[in-house]
């Protein structure tokens, strides 16, 4: 049973969650966050690019000198983010026009030179594949928890920018518009990481 | 030294390595993208005008008119696509016309404005209110257009742009001719006119001796004044100087602009149609 | 003259980098618990804005635009980023130890932090000229040291207040960050470009 590579998807979904408890990469988790198809984008599109540089990185971790391991990484991360932004603009224009400058900014990610570093550069290449899954999951679901809970309070909607929106509670409901904007957008991240602590403290989890 | 050297071979390679699957995968997207923002732009004008057989483009001013023809090379229509400053920035739109001058269609590209405020300006109600519209129809503030609670800087300057957007299209691109005042038939003396501003009249005084124009005056309005002193000695100077009402009107407060210039054509009309002198009266 | 007045107006208040925009986040929250290291920062940010601003769009310019790899931007620009900061760790242990001391920890923070690439692209991106652009980077991170130095008095006085556990350390400092935030807001509208 491939048990460390399950452990590894669950220690990034929910132990090193990126978002809640690591605290990394909280550039996009605030400015893309206002729909959900956003959110959901932006995760995958990280992910995409942590999975294949920490595949990479680690399958060249051998050859890549120390002195030099930082801008080899940095140049294998931003080949990967141009190519996904490539891939954006031929093949999602609407999600590309709404991420905007914060694809080129998933290079400077601290999540994913963080892992580089951390895990990638030193564990063989399966591990650092699903570790990439595990945290790239873990992102992915902590930005679509946020933007639901700002595109359902901020602006009264569900998959708002898709063919499948709906208004929530009927044409004549005003949001609470706060959370749509930028000043929401802190405070509901404030609330829930405080939220998220009060939670781990009670399981006693590490 | 063989230590540098294996450094710089390992940074060479990666470089090389990235630029070259870059390099692939920029000739293989580029394309792609390329003709599908052909597509979508056609697409976007065939919405307006299902007859579209043929565009001719023309530019003027940072603002594009897509001259639409139809498969027997008839002028159908006009789409523009104009900026407008709003609140929280540009308003970049389209608005489309037909060969009689009639609003058919109007969409918002994009905009900066306050989500569930200004953004009201993208609503098919707001915008519904410009359909069936033509040149001739005044499109002002409170007569038969309106602006909405909350957000009359977005919705007011919306307003305005499309009124000069049409006008535009229908003087440039339509041949419909505007009405030229002949300044120097106008008697001497000093009239009174009321023009459309940004959220309400401006009226002014405009003095002709010998045929030109020797004074314009604002007596009342209702302007910002950081946007008013924008337009104002400065749209006056110009009329003056070219003695002409087809002067640029593209300033920091466009609406404010045209709407002294709506004045003063609305002053030399009434003088010309034997109007009322007013020299020297106090405003109120 | 006009629309650099306008660009310092509007990077330092109106769009503020970190409180409207979401750049810089990591550092903001990261470095904003004492007075002395946010301003450290606050220099070593400013610094190094204006220069990665300065080279990026030299190196877009005249070399990436005329030849047409605008695909390579972020690769370049990224690069161009990490090689300043370096070099600017190098040439100020030289020149200032007692500078390097204080800054120096911070720097290579600098290379990760998304304003710097964020300026360097908005600059090619809003089309500004090279002046233009270098006014700015430091607006821009004039800004950014801005809501950096309020979030630390801030957080100061904060270590004083009774706050319930779980919300003390970031998440405070994030909800401290939205009121902030909301008063900015009270800028919007007065000026755009």
């Amino acid at each position: 049973m491939n048990n460390i590579y399950l452990r590894d998807i669950f220690r990034g979904i929910v132990t090193d969650n990126p978002t809640f408890r690591l605290v990394l990469g909280m550039c996009p988790v605030l400015a893309i966050t206002t729909f959900m198809i956003n959110g959901l984008g932006m995760g995958v599109a990280t992910a995409a690019v942590l999975i294949c540089s920490n595949v990479v990185i680690s399958s060249l971790r051998r050859f890549i000198p120390e002195q030099v391991r930082i801008p080899c990484f940095i140049v294998i991360i931003a080949s990967f983010v141009t190519i996904i932004e490539m891939l954006l603009k031929a093949f999602q224009p609407n999600l590309y026009e709404a991420l905007g400058v914060f694809i080129p900014l998933i290079v400077v990610n601290c999540i994913i030179l963080g892992r580089a570093e951390a895990f990638a550069s030193k564990q063989p290449v399966l591990r650092s594949l699903f570790d990439g899954i595990g945290i790239g999951l873990g992102f992915t679901i902590a930005l679509l928890i946020i933007s639901t809970l700002r595109e359902v309070i901020g602006s009264g909607t569900i998959l708002a920018e898709t063919a499948a929106v709906t208004q929530l509670f009927g044409p004549n409901f005003e949001p609470m518009r706060l959370f749509a904007l930028p000043p929401g957008a802190f405070i509901l991240l404030g609330l829930l990481l405080g939220g998220m602590n009060f939670i781990f403290k009670r399981l006693n989890v590490k | 030294m063989r230590n540098i050297l294996r450094l710089a071979l390992t940074l060479a390679v990666v470089g090389i390595v990235s630029g070259a699957l870059l390099t692939a995968v920029h000739n293989w997207t580029a394309p792609i993208i390329a003709a599908r923002e052909a597509e979508d732009y056609m697409k976007a004008l065939r919405e307006f005008f299902p007859a579209l057989s043929d565009v001719k483009t023309e530019e003027a001013e940072g603002e594009k008119y897509d001259l639409i023809y139809d498969a027997s090379g008839n002028l159908i229509g006009v789409v523009a696509t104009a900026q407008q400053q709003g609140y929280g920035g540009l308003i970049t739109f389209n608005l489309a016309v037909d060969s009689a001058g009639k609003i058919i269609g109007m969409r918002v590209i994009s905009h900066a404005e306050t989500p569930g405020i200004g953004d009201v300006v993208t609503t098919p109600d707001f915008q519904g209110q410009f359909i069936g519209k033509t040149f001739e129809d005044p499109i002002e503030i409170g007569t038969d257009v309106h602006t909405v609670s909350g957000a009359t800087v977005s919705t007011s300057a919306m307003i305005g742009a499309v009124r000069r957007t049409l006008e535009t299209i229908a003087y440039s691109y339509l041949s419909f001719e505007e009405e030229v005042i002949d300044i120097t038939a106008v008697p001497d003396g000093t009239y009174r006119g009321t023009g459309r501003g940004a959220f309400d009249n401006i009226t002014v005084e405009v003095t002709v001796e010998g045929g030109i124009i020797t004074e314009i005056k604002v007596v009342a309005q209702s302007e910002t004044p950081t946007y008013f002193a924008e337009s104002y000695p400065l749209i006056p100077e110009r009329i003056m100087a070219e003695q002409s009402l087809d002067i640029d009107t593209k300033t920091g407060a466009t609406m404010s602009a045209e709407g002294i210039v709506a004045a003063v054509r609305d002053a030399l009309q009434k003088a010309l149609e034997g109007g009322d002198e007013t020299g020297g009266e106090t405003d109120e | 003259m006009e629309k650099l007045l306008s660009i310092i107006f509007i990077y330092i208040l109106v769009d503020n980098f970190v409180l409207q925009r979401f750049f810089g986040i990591c550092p903001f929250v990261g470095v904003s618990r004492k007075m002395e290291t946010a301003v450290g920062m606050s220099m070593a940010v400013v610094f190094v804005m204006a220069l990665a601003t300065l080279a990026t769009w030299l190196v877009y310019t005249y070399v990436l635009d005329p030849l047409g790899l605008h695909y390579l931007q972020i690769v370049a620009f990224i690069l161009i980023i990490a090689a300043l900061v370096q070099l600017v760790e190098t040439v100020l242990r030289k020149i200032s130890p007692t500078l390097y001391q204080g800054l120096g920890i911070f720097l290579p923070l600098i290379t990760t932090n998304c304003a710097v690439l964020a300026v360097a692209l908005l600059a090619v991106q809003e089309e500004f000229t090279l002046v233009e652009a270098v006014v700015f980077g430091i607006a821009a991170a004039i800004g950014f040291s801005l809501a950096l130095l309020i979030m630390a008095g801030i957080r100061e006085r904060l270590e004083f207040a009774k706050i319930p556990r779980p919300l003390q350390g970031t998440a405070i400092t994030l909800i401290t960050a939205g009121i902030l935030s909301l008063a900015f807001m009270g800028f919007k509208g007065m000026l755009s470009l």
